[in-house]
């Protein structure tokens, strides 16, 4: 379907408003990327430009007027428009914004980057619960993003991890929490969580999925300096998008070694071929 | 047989009035439902029984209800040239009379609830049912109809709804022929938007603009979508219009679908409304045996055929964004919108998709058949129109309500519902399901529309209306939806997911009696939040339970607290 407007042609330039200060931005920019160019502190947990907006973690809402009306809106979901004006610290803002903290430290009372960061907008208990559960893979630190689900599915295509029931006891997971044979191990989950939740870790031929109940998935070893290095069947699935003639490079050399190698190749060029393109 | 012609249509009107109005006595028994969950199937079935026993000249058949619950089983009895006579609290044991009366053309006088000499069925069918049986009440004269408008149960519980014929007896289906022969989609949309007609699932958009946009929408194909999801506790308004008059949604789908160009339909319809999945699927598939549906109708060139989605029964789903991932296969979790349903790639498999509720559509033909102008004068300024509410709870008469919009909340539930059950005295009513609020009886001079309940600190919702009488706890009231909303959260965002379960958690703490006023601080400021900061409506509303008791009936919440 047509879901992301392809071929469409350049953008239009326009100016919006961020607590008073006019910023450049393309027509229909998400504002929250403009502002994080612009170095305005928005908080947000679920955003990754990559990634379809989402709107989750409600920590990113800011105050736009539309149609002379002030509303309160999340900067994730909100694009940028000629005139367009935000302010992202209104007292309604910051008394809503605190409680959300407070929900946070509540439901992921393990995670120093969350405490961190709320601290960071003045918050640093919270009157509410705390969820600990000692047999949690996360560890106490997933306040359910679904970063690490949606680079999953909507970046690598694997589908190995989901949501595991709804309301208050959604968790995010591999089917029947056991370990999965889906998983690349690319790692994607690891890279975009923003509470550092999700673990895993290399030994010898193996990469272990800590989180996501121990799967295992297999290293390719370097035929240059023999340390392993990408897994398998990320190699695979990857080499299929890639052109034929670097197929073979990539699936037996790390990527140092391909580095090397590529100089190399490029040294012998510039000394051996000058004048090669005429 | 194809109806294609007026005259097609007249002739199928003929044999359906024969039904209606036959030569020989008829007794319809009210199996919607609400009716065979009080004994109304083996109430046909004795009268089944008894009338072959006795070779008697009566014509047995199903109708659907008419919308007082309480009396049911409802039987009703025509007798050519009388009135048509409904009969109340009907049991197995009451058949032999009945059918022993009506032989002789008569009926049994002790269980009747009133007398219907004629019955306007709008689209153009008055039927004249007779004279006589004067020492029955009036229909009009009851109580609980007398302050109601039908407009949209204007057949409930008089034709059988498994007939087309009698749907069409009654004017159906002459508006779907006005439409796409007489009209085109511009003079259709405007006649929908003059009308005023806001939609019935909660939030009121206006119908005749949503319909412009959709048809507007870039893009070759357009989907609409009839949302029968209902999921609100105590709500069975739209059960019931599938149950008692299948063919008026189709027809205003039809009619809708020709006005914004779509050649699909589907009916999103929760899992647990079996007899309304079969009721329509039997529907469908008569108004496809007469080229209703299906290619060329009414020979204009213009094809489009409805389909059945069902769903499996998470509350969210009925929200427009999660119902659409649910159709899809995905997991029926909102996104934030735009893309909305009528943006190209925001709509079901990325076609510009117009979803409206049940009664929405059930509003089309009539307006369509009587003009906006006829239309608009029902109801207020802004919120014309007539609304059917599920009068349930404590109240005295439980049953389906139809009103003007704009009608005394005191008039509904004190003329109507004759207030408490059991001479109580009614204390509050919650409107607009789970994620409505609490309104106390000093406000109940409040007119029944949407923004007016807004006002009060309550939404319309699909039209639920819960009363609570002297003995109901309001804490008890609040921790109950709560825990329905909590439930029913999807996850997805942290004040629903998180907020919910801590409101409930503190709404325990209290209920226990170890709650403390810092408790009620931070419950008020908690189910602020959810209401600002929700993804979805779900979330937005969720917590009026809780903020209205805590306007309303503060002192509850003070008397349970430690200091
Ligand atoms: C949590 C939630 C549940 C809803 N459930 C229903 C429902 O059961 N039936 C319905 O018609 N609309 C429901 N809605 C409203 C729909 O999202 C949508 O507004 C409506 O179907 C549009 O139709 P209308 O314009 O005819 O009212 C729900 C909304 C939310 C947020
Ligand atoms: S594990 Fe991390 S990335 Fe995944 S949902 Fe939880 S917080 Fe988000
Ligand atoms: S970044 Fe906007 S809701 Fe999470």
């Amino acid at each position: 379907m047509m879901h992301k407007e392809s071929g469409r042609p350049a953008k239009k330039q326009v100016t919006v408003t961020i607590n008073g200060k006019k910023c450049p931005a393309e027509e229909g920019e998400i504002l929250l990327g403009v502002a994080i160019r612009e170095k305005i502190a928005i908080p947000h947990l679920c955003f990754e430009p990559s990634l379809d907006p989402y709107g989750a973690c409600r920590l990113c809402m800011v105050e736009v007027v539309k149609r002379g009306r002030k509303e309160m809106t999340t900067s994730c979901t909100l694009r940028a428009a000629e005139g367009l004006e935000i302010v992202t610290d209104t007292p309604e803002i910051v008394k809503y914004r605190n409680i959300l903290f407070e929900l946070y430290l509540a439901e992921a009372p393990k995670s120093e980057i969350l405490k961190a960061m709320a601290a960071r907008y003045g918050v640093t208990k919270t009157r509410f619960l705390k969820k600990l559960e000692a047999a949690d893979t996360l560890d106490n630190k997933c306040i359910l993003c679904g970063l690490c689900v949606r680079a999953c599915n909507e970046i690598m295509g694997a589908g190995a991890i989901g949501f595991v029931n709804r309301g208050p006891y959604t968790l995010v997971g591999t089917p029947y929490g056991e370990p999965t044979k889906d998983c690349f191990g690319c790692g994607a989950c690891v890279k975009v969580c923003p509470t550092n939740a999700v673990e895993m870790e290399d030994t010898g031929d193996t990469r272990i999925m800590k989180s996501w109940n121990g799967t295992k998935v297999p290293l390719s070893k370097c035929d240059c300096c023999g340390e392993f290095f990408a897994p398998k069947g990320l190699a695979t699935a990857a080499l299929a998008r890639v052109i034929p003639s670097l197929k073979e490079e990539i699936a037996v050399l790390c990527p140092a070694c391909r580095g090397k190698r590529i100089a190399q190749e490029e040294i012998r060029a510039l000394s051996g071929g000058a004048g090669h393109h005429g | 047989m194809k109806i294609v012609s007026a005259a097609d249509l007249a002739a199928a009107q003929e044999t359906g009035m024969q039904k209606i109005r036959p030569d020989r006595p008829r007794i319809a028994v009210g199996l919607a439902t609400c009716g065979i969950a009080v004994g109304g199937n083996r109430v046909y079935e004795r009268l089944q029984e008894i009338i072959e026993k006795e070779k008697a000249e009566i014509i047995l058949t199903k109708t659907g209800c008419i919308g007082y619950c309480k009396e049911e089983p409802l039987v009703n009895i025509t007798i050519p040239d009388k009135p048509l006579v409904i009969l109340h609290k009907v049991t197995e044991a009451d058949a032999e009379e009945i059918v022993r009366e009506v032989s002789n053309g008569k009926v049994p006088e002790k269980l009747a609830l009133c007398r219907v000499p004629s019955w306007d069925h709008i689209t153009g069918c008055n039927i004249e049912y007779g004279k006589g049986f004067t020492k029955i009440p009036l229909y009009a004269k009851v109580p609980f109809f007398a302050g109601q408008k039908k407009v949209v149960l204007r057949d409930a519980g008089l034709i059988n709804p498994e007939d087309i014929d009698e749907y069409i007896a009654v004017g159906g289906y002459a508006a779907a022929r006005k439409a796409l022969t007489g009209m085109d989609s511009e003079a259709i949309i405007k006649e929908v938007e003059t009308s005023g007609l806001r939609g019935r699932g909660g939030a009121g958009f206006p119908t005749g603009q949503k319909w412009r946009i959709t048809r507007d929408a870039p893009g070759e194909r357009k989907i609409i979508i009839c949302n029968a999801d209902e999921g609100d506790p105590g709500a069975y308004m739209n059960r019931n219009e599938m149950e008692s008059d299948p063919h008026m949604l189709i027809e205003g789908m039809i009619i809708g679908a020709f006005a914004m160009g779509a050649d699909t339909g589907l009916i999103y319809i929760r899992a647990e409304y079996p007899l309304a999945i079969q009721r329509l699927k039997l529907a469908l598939a008569q108004a496809r045996e007469y080229g209703l549906l299906g290619r060329d109708i009414f020979g204009t060139g213009f094809s489009f055929d409805i389909g059945i989605a069902t769903g499996a029964g998470a509350f969210v789903c009925g929200e427009s964004t999660a119902l659409v991932a649910s159709i899809e296969g995905r997991t029926g979790r909102p996104h934030p919108r735009p893309p909305r349903l009528t943006d190209i790639g925001g709509g079901l498999w990325g076609y510009p998709t117009d979803l409206n509720n049940v009664e929405t559509w059930c509003n089309v033909p009539v307006i369509i058949m009587n003009g906006s102008g006829w239309y608009a004068k029902i109801g207020s300024k802004g919120n014309t129109g007539t609304k059917v509410f599920s009068l349930v709870g404590k109240v005295d008469r439980v049953g389906l309500v139809e009103v003007p919009l704009g009608t005394m909340l005191k008039t509904i539930v004190s003329d109507i519902g004759n207030g408490g059950a059991n001479g109580k005295h009614v204390k509050a009513v919650q409107t607009g399901g789970p994620s409505g609020g609490c309104i106390p009886l000093r406000m109940f001079d409040t007119p029944v529309d949407f923004e007016n309940l807004n006002k009060a600190g309550s939404i319309m919702g699909s039209g639920g209306i819960v009363v609570m009488d002297e003995e109901t706890d309001m804490v008890d009231i609040a921790r109950y939806f709560i825990t329905f909303a909590t439930g029913e959260s999807c996850g997805k965002c942290v004040p629903c997911r998180e907020g919910l379960k801590h409101a409930l958690l503190i709404l325990n703490r209290i209920m226990a009696g170890k709650g403390t006023k810092k408790d009620i601080e931070t419950l008020a400021l908690l189910s602020d939040t959810i209401a600002a900061t929700s993804l979805c409506g779900l979330g937005q509303t969720a917590p009026n339970p809780v903020l209205t008791t805590l306007a309303y009936f503060r002192e509850e919440y003070d008397t349970r607290v430690k200091p």
